[in-house]
């Protein structure tokens, strides 16, 4: 790496969010017009994680179908300290995917998580306009500063589905470490995208127990 | 059983240890309950939460990007409308309890809207009416964005045409999506066996090459309803009878070298299946 990355601008509102949130204003009166503009807007995006995620093309079309009609019932009641549409919306994507999966997998011991909403809808927005700044190169420095069991364990747990203790029985790793990977996985991505040390957050830790 | 001892009851370390699998959405429901009541409750903001969670757009963006089928899009605007149409519905018949007609509850949950519970009861022909509704507002919609004001009024009686069949008792709609062509449509099937097709979208066949329209039965071979001439804006309109009124009986439209087909040339063009009604 040459120059230190620059700080991302990781939480800020831009005329993005406002068009969404005027979009989303339309879709609350029943604008049929306005549904198909988000769809429009954010059908790539919304699409390719539930791909991801289900490696299921029709699946995944269901998936994308039902979080835009959540969306489509709901958007009156959207609070909008929760965060941008955006972040509402491809949560709302992962959050279904990731029970498709589940449910497709008889072994998986799982609660019905259809009542539960996402942990990142109980957050401050994380998407923000995020992922619609970041190039090619940028996430590629951020995943290239994960090792590979670090890698490893994120991606079994975010696109994969599985918990933290699933994760450590198809491993073989002790629970304590597949924690620990995670974390400090997402604070490696982090430090390479901010160039912060944030001693605060990642101090003292190492990869095991 | 947990793996956690105390899970209502988690310490701030606890909390910071946990914040990745938390984050990642990698904890069992119980244990994520008890980050949030800790999170509720803790005088320390937690920033490292967020610190984390501001990762999974990046997660995300990593994903190689891959378009939906055409289709979705109308599923979609179709599926919307008649949740619209079923929200405005007036009294449902006697046979539906009214407390099934609340459209959205107020319990966080239904954020989400849901895949398996239907919060609300609609009779099959508002079902109908609202999915042909869609089709002409956001049909009309898109044309006259196009500037294609006479072509779109031409689409717009084909499909005020198919709506009448569609409004008649015991008749079923066929949203057409797109196979092998973006080409779109709406058909109706009366209980007499009458169906109206219009389609739109529709490229200009060369030479001899006809549009020509299939009813396939389950576990049955193909059979010929007729052929569709293209109008000069790729709207297609087709009115026979003989086509049964049997929810699943699927539509079809094949491009064939000329006209007589009897068996269908592939790929599909568009095709859907015939939706059942009351």
């Amino acid at each position: 790496m040459s120059e230190p990355t620059r700080p991302l601008p990781l939480r800020v509102t831009t005329a993005g969010d406002d068009a969404d949130r005027a979009v989303l204003a339309r879709i609350s009166n029943g604008e049929l017009n306005a549904l198909d503009e988000l769809y429009e807007r954010y059908k790539t995006m919304a699409y390719s994680i539930a791909y991801r995620i289900t490696d299921d093309a029709s699946l995944a079309e269901d998936v994308v179908q039902d979080a835009y009609l959540g969306v489509w019932r709901n958007a009156a009641r959207y609070i909008e300290g929760r965060g941008s549409v955006k972040t509402w919306l491809l949560s709302i994507v992962h959050h279904r995917a990731i029970d498709a999966i589940r449910r497709r997998r008889p072994t998986t011991e799982l609660p019905e998580r259809d009542d539960v909403p996402p942990a990142t809808l109980t957050l401050p927005d994380v998407w923000g306009e995020v992922a619609a700044n970041l190039d090619a190169e940028t996430v590629r420095t951020a995943l290239s500063a994960l090792t590979d069991v670090q890698r490893e364990a994120i991606e079994l747990a975010y696109f994969g589905g599985l918990t933290q203790v699933e994760i450590a029985e198809q491993t073989s790793t002790p629970l304590g470490t597949v924690k620990s990977r995670m974390r400090l996985g997402l604070l490696a991505m982090r430090r390479a995208l901010t160039g912060e040390a944030e001693p605060s957050i990642g101090a003292g830790e190492s990869d095991r127990p | 059983m947990s793996d956690l001892r105390r899970p209502a009851d988690l310490t701030c370390d606890e909390v910071r240890e946990l914040a990745g699998a938390f984050v990642l959405g990698a904890l069992r429901e119980e244990d994520a309950a008890a980050v949030r009541a800790h999170l509720d409750t803790c005088p320390d903001a937690h920033a490292e939460i967020l610190a984390l969670a501001e990762m999974l757009p990046v997660l995300a963006a990593s994903v190689p990007p891959v378009e939906p089928s055409a289709g979705l899009r109308d599923r979609l605007i179709a599926a919307a409308a008649a949740d619209l149409e079923a929200r405005a519905a007036p009294a449902p018949a006697p046979t539906v309890p009214s407390s099934s007609m609340g459209a959205v509850t107020p319990k966080a949950e239904s954020i989400e809207g849901g895949r398996s519970r239907r919060p609300w009861s609609v009779p099959a022909w508002a079902l109908r009416v609202a999915a042909v509704v869609a089709i002409v507002v956001l049909g009309g919609w898109n044309l006259l964005l196009q500037g294609q004001l006479g072509d779109a009024q031409a689409y717009e009686r084909q499909v005020a045409n198919v709506l009448a069949v569609a409004a008649k008792q015991g008749s079923l709609t066929v949203v057409m999506t797109p196979g092998s062509a973006p080409a779109t449509g709406l058909a109706a099937i009366d209980a007499g066996g009458g169906m109206t097709l219009a389609m739109r979208d529709l490229a200009k066949p060369s030479g001899t090459a006809v549009y020509e329209a299939w009813m396939i039965a389950p576990k049955a071979a193909p059979v010929p309803l007729g052929e569709m001439s293209i109008a000069g804006d790729g709207s297609a309109y087709l009115q026979v009878g003989g086509v049964p009124a049997t929810p699943g009986l699927v539509v079809a439209l094949t491009r064939e070298p000329g006209p007589g087909a009897t068996t269908p040339t592939l790929p599909i063009v568009s095709s859907g299946t015939a939706t059942a009604s009351s």
